[in-house]
């Protein structure tokens, strides 16, 4: 075999991979150019101090921490964040039994949080695109409701999950039966009969007459902490019209609402803007994969971001693919997007989209960290070291097991190579 | 059939000669045209061009830096170092790279284009396991504006195969990567025709669940082999007719069968076999049911467990057409890792491939070749960019059976080129202009070499 070297070596890493994770009180990464996706922008020589699984310093005067981590001039960014896929729900695509983020019973309570199983595959493989924690989103039924996101950490731990039922999503668009008008007014309806039983619940507390007060059934009580702006309505939809219809429902009811797709978002991006809806978009969608989305481009995301809009970028399609989230953002930065906003739409915004305490460097802040050899959004470079909740994690996975089992040289069958 | 005439005559003559009379009057020879659907395609507008200064990736595995490509009446003239020629049209590439124009062998641009409308849906002919009779060219819309995205993206050749749910698909059809309202006048001229085969999961999922064969793996090879002994004794039909009227008799053709016409062409070694196979004690057996019917497996596409049976494939002169990443999604792409390509390519005689099947990832091929490249070297490989070019280049065109017209830049070959912003294995890589037959088809900084599809014009 020409062209290849060692292998052992990597062998030898994998095994240790799970005694790798530092579990100490604290650490400083010192040498750091940090991009803290704040304010604070781009700060060169930095030091960052780890305690507990929060930032707690940045630049402090003396370093006091159990552990030193010279980063030799090297990037540290937040770690990223991936949204809007099936992470922990499906190990794979086409195994019935290992699916569960949809049924099509699923109505706008289905919680598949409760379905997450930290000890998928996918889950150490994806660390190696430096994603530390994950927007997963159920796909739900037959109904436009498809249930609520939660938030996991790529831990793999059994308690990785941060924050559960921390958005609604609903699919509305195109239709294959019947028509896309049916659904907006369904929605609209929903709305409007629900602000209206807590007005007259309002009034019956106030007489006290509580013969007449009802429980609001579970599905109520969704669409009431949607009207009280407790969490993000996420809309799949990619036609403008479709997107002015939700424009309009936030500005009635006053909801907080995140768009994914929004192909056609470019011709009515002032207005999109002006309503403050982030848009969870693909960089790489540029065909007119239907008449909702006939201007998909490269250049959506700068353009986008350029009128004012809050973009952050999701890796569309199958949630194995998720490692590649920083390839996207740096095929959007090709295509006119800023490096700090390519950079702030996999991490910052992904995190105010859906409320997440993670995706920037702050005091205080969730320790989500990733130490890159390189340009993080280069093909070439690799996650020097990362951290989830302060504590470091290896990017060894199954694959790399794999490839090592092939290439070392043995008399005995490969099944014998561990 | 007038002009087979004369011949006939020779024919009689000759028996005569040799002293054996005909015993019958001889019928018209029975002929089967095997290019119906003949290419119209046309270079497009071109002059002789010299890009100067570039970092040449030549596709032979070697790289040239500062170095100069001149391009004369659609082939490759020269390459080197200050290179002149008078009356060309000079680009200063000085800072850009140049690589072969970059081939796919796995599209189904066109046949699944873009909108994905029901009307548009022609990719697979999922009405029977077998289906070698139908052709993809029949199904090509020329005006998915996919073709485009792709031109921009550096595609100069392209593989369009039918879908993965039969054991036999169909034929597929190379295609240029040139704007044209017809099929016709994009296809490759005299490129050889492939057939779709398809092992695993999807035929037996889509034919178990009608009940009908195949329903499990050895369904699937009971399926080859019948279809592989039809076609046997089909060929022979065919053989002995040729031979019987060769011997002045007069013997009846066998009954034209356009589905064993596609099988016997792969037996006859005119129609090359692409195998969606993914796992690796397939691939070895779809090598071994080649050789029991005599012909050559060809290339395995998707072949995801690649790396298990690299010594295999390049044993048996197989090449192996993969992605760098994707897997999962079936339980069939479950053992993928990142350096499969890298791995079946460290065997000598091997020849491994980067394909799409995708008509997003077909525009960045480049990248994707990256990515093995950079994971393979983070672990003990060392392969250099002007090894990774060959991957979507010189190996891709040797999987079509078009090594000897495209996929390098080697004097005589065809022009195809592109010229790079930068390092084409970089995230930020962008081709600038595009060369087809010498003809520039694509420049991304001039809307006059930025083709529109119908379907966009007028709305977008």
């Amino acid at each position: 075999m020409k062209h290849f070297k060692l292998f052992k070596s990597s062998l030898i890493a994998l095994a240790l991979a799970s005694s790798t994770a530092s579990f100490a009180e604290s650490f400083a990464i010192t040498n750091a150019t940090v991009h803290t996706v704040t304010q604070q922008g781009v700060l060169e020589n930095a030091t960052v101090v780890v305690e507990n699984g929060k930032v707690i310093a940045i630049n402090p005067d003396t370093i006091k921490a159990d552990i030193i981590i010279d980063a030799e001039g090297k990037i540290l960014t937040p770690g990223l964040i991936g949204s809007m896929n099936q992470l922990g729900l499906v190990e794979v695509g086409a195994v019935s039994r290992s699916r569960d983020a949809s049924d099509e019973k699923a109505d706008i309570t289905f919680d598949t949080s409760l379905a997450f199983n930290p000890r998928s595959t996918v889950i150490p493989y994806s660390r190696k695109g430096g994603i530390t924690s994950n927007v997963v989103a159920p796909r739900g039924g037959d109904d436009m409701f498809k249930g609520q996101t939660f938030i996991a950490d790529l831990s793999g731990r059994f308690d990785s999950v941060r924050i559960s039922n921390n958005s609604v999503v609903i699919d509305l668009g195109a239709q294959s039966k019947g028509s896309r008008a049916l659904a907006l007014q369904k929605l609209a309806v929903t709305f409007e009969d629900a602000a209206k039983k807590l007005v007259k619940a309002k009034d019956t507390k106030d007489k006290k007459d509580k013969k007449e007060a009802k429980e609001p059934s579970r599905e109520e009580q969704v669409i009431n902490t949607l009207l009280a702006g407790e969490k993000p309505l996420v809309a799949y939809a990619d036609r403008a019209t479709d997107l002015l219809a939700l424009l309009k429902l936030k500005d009635q009811f006053a909801l907080d609402m995140v768009f994914v797709g929004a192909a056609d978002a470019v011709l009515i991006a002032d207005k999109i803007a002006d309503a403050k809806v982030p848009v969870v978009m693909t960089a790489l969608d540029n065909l007119p994969g239907s008449f909702d989305s006939l201007h998909a481009s490269l250049e959506n995301a700068a353009l986008l971001t350029n009128a004012g809009v809050t973009v952050a970028l999701t890796v569309n399609g199958d949630t194995h693919n998720l490692y590649q989230l920083r390839f996207h953002a740096g095929n959007a930065i090709a295509n006119g997007l800023s490096r700090d906003a390519a950079l702030a739409s996999v991490t910052a915004n992904v995190a105010q989209a859906f409320n997440i305490d993670s995706g920037t460097i702050k005091l205080g802040g969730t320790a989500d960290l990733v130490l890159w050899s390189a340009d993080p959004f280069e093909l070439s470079t690799k996650v020097s070291q990362m951290w989830i909740a302060g504590k470091e994690y290896s990017t060894q996975s199954r694959q790399d097991a794999l490839r090592d089992r092939y290439t070392t040289k043995s008399d005995m069958p490969k099944a014998y190579v561990k | 059939m007038q002009k087979f005439l004369p011949s006939l005559v020779m024919a009689a003559l000759s028996v005569a000669l040799t002293g054996c009379l005909p015993s019958e009057q001889q019928d018209e020879k029975v002929l089967i045209n095997k290019n119906p659907y003949p290419s119209t395609y046309k270079a497009l507008p071109l002059q002789t061009t010299l890009i100067k200064n570039a970092t040449v990736l030549t596709g032979t595995g070697s790289r040239m830096d500062n170095a100069d490509v001149l391009m004369v009446d659609g082939k490759i003239s020269k390459i080197g170092i200050n290179l002149v020629a008078d009356g060309a049209l000079e680009i200063d590439a000085n800072g850009k790279w140049i690589t072969p124009g970059i081939i796919d062998v796995h599209s189904h641009l066109g046949v699944y284009p873009s909108p994905a409308v029901e009307a548009h849906s022609d990719g697979n002919e999922m009405s029977s396991p077998n289906t070698s009779e139908v052709w993809a060219e029949h199904s090509i819309w020329p005006q998915d504006p996919g073709f485009e995205a792709a031109r921009a993206g550096g595609i100069t050749t392209l593989q369009i195969l039918p879908g993965s749910a039969n054991l036999f698909g169909g034929r597929g059809v190379t295609l240029r990567n040139v704007p044209s309202h017809t099929m016709q006048g994009m296809k490759f001229p005299d490129a050889p025709y492939g057939l779709k085969m398809a092992c695993g999961e999807n035929p037996k999922r889509v034919y178990g669940a009608r009940k009908i064969l195949p329903s499990t793996r050895m369904g699937n090879m009971a399926g080859y082999r019948m279809a592989w002994s039809h076609a046997t004794e089909y060929k022979r039909a065919w053989e002995k007719y040729d031979a019987d009227y060769a011997a002045g008799k007069n013997p009846t053709a066998p009954e034209r069968d356009i589905e064993l016409d596609t099988l016997k062409g792969v037996l006859d070694g005119e129609i090359l076999i692409h195998n969606h196979c993914y796992k690796a004690e397939e691939m070895a057996m779809m090598i071994d049911l080649g050789k029991e019917f005599n012909y050559h497996s060809g290339t395995f596409h998707h072949a995801i467990e690649a790396y298990k049976v690299a010594d295999t494939l390049a044993e048996n002169g197989n090449c192996a057409a993969m992605w760098p990443d994707w897997w999962g999604f079936k339980m069939e792409a479950y053992d993928m890792v990142h350096e499969n390509v890298a791995i079946v390519d460290a065997v000598k005689n091997s020849c491994a491939v980067v394909h799409s099947d995708s008509a997003n990832t077909i525009q960045r091929l480049n990248q994707e070749a990256g990515k093995v490249m950079y994971r393979a070297n983070e672990n003990g490989f060392e392969i250099a960019p002007e090894l990774a070019i060959t991957w979507i280049t010189v190996n891709a065109a040797k999987s079509l059976g078009l090594e000897d017209k495209t996929g390098s830049l080697e004097t005589g070959k065809n022009a195809d080129v592109v010229i790079w912003n930068q390092n084409p294995f970089s995230v930020y890589a962008q081709a600038e202009q595009v060369f087809v037959d010498g003809a520039k088809v694509y420049d991304r900084f001039d809307e006059k070499y930025q083709a529109k599809s119908d379907f966009l014009l007028g709305q977008r």
